[in-house]
């Protein structure tokens, strides 16, 4: 299973939250990323624990816990293939 | 054959200028002059950048020397390189056919083909839009790939990806002083968001163009469609969109960090709408509105 608590935002990526939506500009390619409101909430949090996020998510925006949570995964595991994420060294 | 980067520190030493000529170019109240010009160079500067030569003192000079016969590969017919880096904390940029330091106010641009007047003056254009990306920031303002035309005082700025029409807006607008087809500059005045004519050549002929700022009145992201509409874009989008035609946004990391906010501001302020127009004149009535 995907250890979000692993990863973090890459300090290389700019961004911005303008209305409720994160505006991220990666580093070299200059590529831009306009998240939507639930992945701006995620990418603003990153690194939190999971469960509380889904829990959130699920409060906030009318969908189950477990199904929140399966989607959150799935956009840390897209953002740390694109680099906006980047692992957490081991302690 | 592979990529040539000058080596570390290699523009440190005492500069050796082509010539004694000099021009100094106004893009939007910020003034870079260009010395050490060649003989064979300077007649067509003069006559390319004729509307914005100024005598005000500048903010940033180059000095032009000769340079190795070759750095970047390029295939003919292929885009545009250019590579950026970083030399003892000055920014390097290399292409096919020159390599450019700027420090501080001052900057150096070795040039490949010092004794070709067209491919020098191609890579002074690059030299300048490079500078002007950051020298541009240090106002408050930022340049934008989009063709800007201006009426009554008010200028009009349309963006969008190649091909989304810039040119076109610009031949379908006779009446309108034109900005650019290609790269307008975008500052931040006391009295709101000003637009700058630059002098940067696209398809529209550079004699046609005046050196001048105008209040900027909308932004509009262009969409080719059956039929002529606008409709206002989210902020967050706007920004996303607006950023993706900046140049040079991808490095370093300062230079997007202050990037960022700006075209916040310029995109809350003057307000982004996204233009589907079919490629006819008609849609200056909908904008007018």
């Amino acid at each position: 299973m995907f250890e979000l608590k692993k990863f973090r935002r890459n300090p290389d990526v700019s961004w911005r939250l303008i209305e409720g939506q994160a505006v991220l500009v990666h580093n070299r390619e200059g590529e831009i990323e306009v998240l939507n409101e639930v992945g701006s909430y995620l990418w603003e949090h990153a690194g939190e624990p999971l469960g509380e996020l889904a829990r959130n998510i699920s409060r906030d925006f009318d969908v189950s816990e477990d199904e929140a949570r399966r989607d959150a995964e799935t956009f840390y595991e897209d953002l740390a293939k694109s680099g906006a994420l980047q692992p957490v060294p081991e302690q | 054959m592979s990529d040539y980067f000058p080596e570390p520190g290699s523009f440190n030493g005492k500069p050796a200028p082509l010539g004694i000529g000099q021009i100094t170019i106004d893009v939007g109240g910020i003034a870079i002059n260009v010395a050490g010009i060649q003989p064979i160079l300077l007649e067509p500067l003069q006559e390319r950048y004729a509307p914005f030569v100024t005598n005000a003192p500048p903010n940033h000079r180059v000095m032009l020397e000769a340079g190795s016969p070759r750095y970047l590969d390029h295939a003919a017919g292929a885009l545009l390189r250019l590579e950026e880096r970083q030399d003892g904390g000055a920014p390097i940029l290399v292409s096919h056919n020159f390599a450019a330091r700027r420090k501080g106010k001052l900057g150096l641009l070795r040039l490949s083909a010092p004794a070709d007047a067209e491919d020098s003056l191609m890579a002074i254009e690059n030299y300048l839009r490079w500078s002007l990306a950051d020298l541009a920031l240090d106002r408050s303002g930022f340049i934008f790939h989009a063709a800007g035309l201006a009426r009554n005082g008010r200028a009009y700025v349309f963006f969008g990806p190649s091909g989304a029409g810039k040119s076109t807006v610009v031949s379908l607008s006779p009446g309108y002083r034109v900005l650019s087809d290609d790269l307008v500059l975008l500052v931040r005045g006391e009295r709101g968001w000003r637009a700058a004519t630059t002098p940067f050549k696209g398809t529209f002929p550079q004699g046609a163009k005046d050196r001048g700022t105008y209040s900027l009145r909308g932004l509009y992201r262009l969409v080719q469609a059956p039929a002529n509409a606008v409709a206002p874009v989210p902020l967050g989008l706007a920004v996303g969109m607006a950023m993706a035609c900046c140049p040079f946004v991808s490095d370093p990391a300062k230079r997007r960090d202050k990037l960022l906010p700006l075209v916040e501001s310029c995109c809350r302020e003057a307000g982004v709408r996204e233009l589907r127009f079919r490629r006819e004149a008609g849609f200056w009535d909908i904008i007018a509105r």
